[in-house]
């Protein structure tokens, strides 16, 4: 019956995406010991400053890269007031949720009005894969997805390749894990921890212009809606690896997809909109396998020299 | 370590700074500064006298193209139309903002605070009693026996017959290209709450009327924001042969209306007349005109004459209607929606609010 229809399996990919990426993103940050909690409000500024520059531009592809830019540098102020100032790493993701959420309101107000961002914005392009998509039963999942599902998915095993098999990404662990001792054998832990915040932002902005630009052509306040944090909760749940967060990420779509599909057979929407959150605190609570966060995650570290 | 402390206070208060300034506040008539002291009496306003308005949007937002936006369409009708009037807008970002951006009106002054949605009536009844010299009205749910809150009630059923009336036609029929053979439409709400609920259940039973053995699927998102789901859910609809969507879900309905675009199926707008949205995919839309009653009241509280209890808006004072038809219909739809209006306004038809599941 339901499982048969293949449309719920495309929209568990779709639905994963906006949680996958900004999760790997956190990943990197919390990889290399500090802790982003920011995720919801570099998505928020990747989605409106891609509808931004897709419009002003009339191009899509123009426009995320412009998210990503916004992404990293609202990304490089939470590193600096992280490693450079120590700050409080939770307060600070906080503030930049709560600022990202009135920066964007407050921008869509004054530049667009209050219609909204143009309807004519462009799009990036939906595509099919050729051979896949004629697959029978599976080949839905890879018909006319928007071409950040195939780029999110070549992203997360990059990913997952440079963080555990590059020296690069040994280094970067290290420092998240015991930076005193990484600093010993000199490698520079404050630059690596900006480059892990950084790709962090490039990453949920991506995630950001995915439901901005990807599947849609237009930007509402709040319109992430708390998929940021619910990344993060696919990050713990996928034990801090770019792999882990995917597969977490695509249980929380299954669960979205699986309410979304379960509501035409008389099941009450209240019930299944609290699938995916029940699995969150399911997922925090430890009962699905224990989750160790790096030893050194959010702790600021002073460099000895 | 003394260094530490300090920043982290440092960043202690930048976040406050930011928590402080969470509702976007636009104001048109310059400051509306929370500091200023010593304006805090209210005045009952006579004709002609400068009356100072605010209007707290849901988390939908100005941007919704929906009921937020109307009642700020309305306000700024009254700052046109009527003399010495001064607006401020505050968005609310989350369902807690309520109480605050209530207040903050209130105690600066304000003489009206409109409240837009269902949602606030808590926050509305909660600071009306401690402000009772500050006139209220709240959009879409009846609070009765305050003596300084007015309300606004919609009979969106009507509206949602008219509509489904449409749908009805162009789906027995197959009035306009593409119309499949699945006879389904597919309406999803925001939320299960009666300004919602009231327009689905008349469209179900005016899209009944025309085409009994129709099938109408219902779906909610819960929430008004999420444009994304908006559009997966109706994306749904659409795999399961719906070929008319009917969103009443605030912005998350945008992304419905984006989805039966590129599905090349089509849509049905709410609130307001949305066709501009998607030319040519939204046949037509349920409007209800919550600008007017903005207007009305903030007219009202100028004049001395702000009714406290419920205002009803239905056919017969055209606070509920339908947008003009996508060209391409023959006239035989607009005929039935004119005779469903006089059956209506005769009592021959009897709207129900409850959605048939």
């Amino acid at each position: 019956m339901i499982f048969s229809n293949p449309e719920i399996w495309a929209l568990t990919l779709s639905m994963a995406i906006p949680l996958a990426l900004p999760a790997v993103g956190g990943t990197f940050s919390e990889r290399t010991g500090v802790v982003n909690i920011a995720m919801e409000g570099i998505m928020l500024i990747g989605a409106f400053f891609g509808v931004a520059f897709s419009y002003w531009t009339g191009n899509a592809w123009v426009g995320l890269f412009a998210a990503i830019v916004c992404g990293a540098l609202t990304a490089l102020a939470l590193a600096w007031g992280a490693i450079h100032v120590s700050a409080d790493q939770t307060v600070l993701g906080m503030g930049i949720n709560i600022f990202a959420a009135g920066l964007t309101t407050f921008l869509l107000n004054t530049l667009f009005g209050y219609n909204g961002t143009p309807v004519n914005t462009p799009k990036l392009p939906s595509v099919s894969i050729p051979g896949l998509d004629h697959i029978p039963y599976i080949g839905v999942i890879f018909t006319n997805q928007s071409v950040l599902v195939y780029v999110g998915i070549v992203l997360i095993f990059l990913s997952h390749w440079f963080l555990f098999s590059t020296r690069l990404g040994l280094r970067m662990r290290s420092v998240g894990e015991n930076p005193l001792a990484a600093d010993t054998l000199g490698i520079p832990v404050w630059r690596l921890r900006y480059l892990g915040v950084v790709l962090s932002g490039v990453f949920s902005a991506i995630g950001g212009a995915y439901l901005s630009i990807g599947i849609l052509n237009g930007f509402t306040s709040n319109m992430t809606s708390g998929r940021g944090y619910i990344a993060l909760a696919a990050m713990i749940f996928g034990k801090w690896t770019p792999l882990g967060s995917f597969g977490a990420a695509l249980i929380f779509g299954f669960s979205t997809a699986l309410g979304i599909v379960l509501q035409g057979h008389g099941v009450s929407s209240n019930i299944l909109q609290m699938i995916p959150y029940a699995l969150t605190i399911l997922a925090l609570t430890g009962l699905i396998g224990r989750s160790t966060p790096p030893a050194a995650d959010g702790i600021p570290y002073e460099p000895r020299r | 370590m003394k260094k530490g402390i300090w920043q982290s206070g440092l960043a202690i208060v930048a976040a406050a700074a930011l928590v402080a300034g969470c509702g976007t506040n636009n104001s048109s008539s310059g400051s509306s500064n929370t500091s200023n002291s010593g304006n805090t009496g209210n005045t009952t306003s006579t004709s002609g006298k400068t009356i100072k308005v605010g209007l707290v949007t849901d988390t939908g937002g100005l941007n919704d193209n929906s009921f937020n936006h109307l009642a700020y369409v309305g306000m700024q009708e009254a700052q046109k139309q009527l003399p010495n009037i001064q607006t401020s807008v505050v968005q609310s970002q989350s369902e807690s903002d309520y109480v605050p951006n209530l207040s903050h009106f209130a105690q600066n002054g304000y003489n009206l605070v409109i409240a837009v949605g269902y949602l606030m009536a808590d926050a509305v009844q909660q600071v009306a009693k401690e402000y009772p010299k500050t006139h209220f009205l709240i959009i879409d749910d009846s609070i009765t026996g305050i003596p300084n809150v007015a309300s606004a009630i919609f009979q969106s059923q009507q509206a949602g017959y008219l509509a489904g009336v449409v749908a009805g036609m162009v789906q027995k029929d197959h009035l306009l290209k593409n119309i499949n053979n699945h006879n389904t439409v597919g309406v999803i709400g925001g939320q299960e709450i009666p300004p919602v609920d009231s327009y689905i259940a008349g469209f179900q039973q005016g899209f009944h009327s025309v085409d009994p053995t129709g099938k109408v699927l219902v779906e909610y998102t819960n929430s008004f924001n999420d444009e994304a789901a908006g559009s997966q859910y109706a994306q749904n609809e659409i795999s399961q042969g719906a070929d008319i969507i009917f969103p009443v879900a605030g912005g998350a309905g945008i992304g419905s209306i984006k989805a039966a675009q590129s599905a090349k199926v089509y849509a049905i707008g709410v609130d307001t007349d949305q066709s501009y949205l998607a030319p040519g995919t939204v046949i037509t839309s349920a409007i209800k005109r919550v600008d007017t009653s903005v207007f009305d009241t903030i007219k009202a509280v100028q004049d001395g004459t702000f009714k406290s209890g419920v205002n009803n808006f239905d056919l017969s004072n055209n606070g509920i209607g339908i947008a003009p038809l996508i060209s391409g219909l023959p006239k035989s739809v607009t005929d039935a929606v004119n005779q469903a209006k006089q059956e209506i306004l005769s009592g021959k038809i009897q709207v129900s609010a409850t959605v048939q599941k």
